[in-house]
């Protein structure tokens, strides 16, 4: 107890010294959680938009549909499918799909889309992409108008085209002979992702089903919405046991980039913060060597009158670590702050909002850190302090009392 | 009864060309209750045998043979908490630690050797009390003068019981009526506690009050007067 009160009160004897590595330190872990935040946030938001707009959490598809996506590769009892999956636990909506690809074109050009067939209800259930549609722009299917198409507003600007403009789609059939027909957009989206957005066409399920002759009840895709995406691997496996005449794939499958860069961030925010923590422990290191030098006459007192030398390496390893603590604290503080603060209102990056989107990003960024990484980072800090007062604290060990007691 | 013996004790340094003596086959013995000085020139061997008598430093040959222990037989480890338990240090600049008070720094050695608390506060204060500073407990050593940090640290001395106290120069760094109240206080618990002390000094005062006074130079003892109590 007395070794926690000298520690603590030593601190504050050189305020000066103590308050320039406080601050560094909190500059440090500021700086540090600030920028991973803001990475987990552009990372999160990826993730989100990916799964909102693009691929949902689980997909099936007939197990050799996704080698070339011929258009006779389907599933079949596509209802009875939805049907058993809508009743499992934790699903929130299930939809079917119609995949192939083709081309679109308007009196101006010509362009390789993937078409995507879709019921507008059930789709609304899985997907958000009828939200990112303004009230300007059209709408999802929002009528029963027969051959209606919602394409992105970046194709639209690049075929030309404007709502309720006539695209004529041409692709394969169930039969494999080329067919065709024209379409009128009814809307006009767009996510953050812009590659994406030129790539994909809306058309409604029963308009292509017709088209291509697909039969009834066969789809190419379902596509399932969980509660919560991390059971999504669970989910997955529990569908492939049901459902064996198909391929079931979580999201990490369907999209191992969105796993890659789910793994990546928590390497590339442990390193960032490893660095930093790196820099901030020679600091103290530097720190304590001065305050053993300043103190060696009171450690030779100690030592003379009977301090073990465990308990001298416990009061400066307690001083180390309460330093960086109170580091730590006041960094995590206003890291918590900041990040809360902009967690709210974004930051603005839309002067950049052309090249961020142009690889998938939103222009407008909302940091966010869950609240185990401050843990973490305490933890960090505490291990930090403990390593960095392993030198000094040596040093102070080799002090010889009777020498120490006469230095100035 | 003899508590401290010194056996031709010696000391030699090797730090120079030529080898330094201090300290130079001196035998001694300390009893029980005593209040002695050693004194002599600068240099004459004083501070190194002080720290060999209480075990900071390992003499080059010869034995101190504290209470039946033989300091320089004793493990690292076995000396740090024999010194905790036996010596209690007074030194030069006083040498209180300066972010606890005057109270927490007398408790310090009772917090190193696990006394319970009610025992460590009636102590604490009975010392302070007879240290004339009853009223300086919740002071911190900065806030004290040089004479009442002297009385602290002889406080804190006596504060784990020991068998003796070394006194390194206690007043050199104090005016004369500071001196003064620190003899007299260190008189006083001779007197009627019975506490050993053995000084290292050449303050023609502390010399006055002393019982004994051993006289060094070039590291040998050159004369030891008791004087008529």
């Amino acid at each position: 107890m007395v070794l926690l009160k000298i520690a603590w009160r030593s601190i504050w004897r050189s305020k000066l010294r103590s308050a320039v590595v406080i601050f560094a330190i909190a500059s440090g872990l500021l700086g540090g959680l600030f920028s991973s935040a803001w990475i987990n946030g552009m990372a999160m938001q990826r993730v989100k938009n990916t799964f909102a707009y693009e691929i949902g959490h689980i997909q099936l598809h007939n197990p050799d549909f996704s080698e070339n996506m011929d258009v006779k590769k389907t599933i079949l009892d596509t209802n009875e499918k939805i049907k058993g999956i809508k009743e499992s636990q934790g699903v929130m909506g299930v939809t079917d799909r119609i995949r192939i690809t083709g081309m679109a074109a308007t009196a101006n050009k010509n362009l390789g889309v993937n078409v995507v067939g879709v019921t507008p209800e059930t789709e609304k259930k899985v997907f958000e992409l009828y939200q990112r549609i303004d009230s300007a722009s059209g709408g999802f299917f929002e009528n029963d108008k027969k051959n209606a198409i919602v394409i992105s507003k970046a194709l639209a600007t690049e075929l030309n085209a404007r709502l309720k403009s006539k695209i004529v789609l041409t692709f394969q059939d169930f039969n494999g002979e080329i067919t065709g027909a024209a379409f009128k957009v009814v809307g006009l989206y767009k996510t953050d992702n812009n590659p994406w957005d030129k790539m994909h066409v809306f058309v409604k399920n029963k308009d292509l089903r017709r088209i291509i002759e697909l039969p009834e009840d066969q789809s190419h895709e379902i596509v399932v919405l969980l509660n919560d995406y991390e059971q999504a691997d669970v989910k997955a496996q529990e569908f492939q046991v049901k459902y064996p005449d198909t391929k079931v794939e979580d999201w990490a499958e369907v999209s191992p980039y969105l796993s890659l860069m789910s793994g990546y961030m928590d390497t590339m925010m442990g390193l960032f913060m490893a660095i930093i923590l790196g820099a901030l422990g020679f600091g103290i290191v530097n720190t304590m060597l001065m305050v053993v030098l300043e103190r060696t006459r009171e450690l030779g007192m100690l030592m003379a009158i009977g301090m073990t030398k465990k308990r001298i390496f416990m009061m400066i390893m307690l001083e180390t670590i309460f330093l960086a603590l109170v580091g730590a604290v006041l960094g995590e503080l206003l890291s918590m702050f900041f990040i809360y603060h902009f967690g709210h209102v974004g930051i603005d990056l839309t002067s950049m909002a052309e090249g961020m989107e142009s690889v998938g990003y939103s222009a407008i960024t909302y940091p966010m850190l869950e609240g185990y990484r401050y843990l973490q980072i305490t933890l960090l800090v505490i291990v930090t302090g403990v390593v960095a007062s392993v030198y000094p604290a040596f040093k102070a060990l080799k002090l010889h009392p009777a020498e120490a007691i006469r230095s100035i | 009864m003899s508590i401290i013996q010194i056996n031709k004790l010696t000391k030699t340094y090797h730090d120079t060309e030529v080898p330094v003596h201090a300290v130079n086959g001196v035998d001694l013995s300390f009893e029980e209750g005593e209040f002695a000085a050693i004194v002599g020139p600068s240099g004459c061997g004083k501070t190194t045998l002080m720290n060999m008598v209480g075990g900071l430093e390992q003499p080059t040959s010869g034995d101190v043979i504290v209470d039946g222990s033989t300091m320089s037989k004793l493990s690292s480890n076995a000396l740090i908490d024999f010194r905790l338990r036996n010596i209690g240090f007074v030194f030069q600049a006083y040498n209180l630690i300066p972010v606890l008070s005057a109270k927490e720094n007398v408790e310090f050695i009772m917090q190193l050797q696990n006394w319970n608390k009610k025992e460590m506060d009636e102590r604490t204060l009975a010392l302070l009390e007879s240290v004339g500073l009853g009223d300086k407990i919740n002071s911190k050593p900065n806030q004290l003068s040089g004479g009442q940090q002297q009385r602290v640290a002889v406080a804190r001395a006596l504060a784990s019981k020991p068998k003796f106290i070394l006194a390194d120069e206690p007043t050199a760094n104090l005016d004369s009526i500071a001196t003064n109240q620190l003899l007299d206080i260190m008189e006083k618990l001779n007197r009627e506690e019975n506490m050993t002390f053995i000084f290292a000094t050449h303050d023609q005062r502390v010399m006055d009050k002393a019982k004994r006074v051993v006289t060094l130079d070039d590291g040998k003892v050159i004369s030891d007067i008791l004087k008529n109590p």
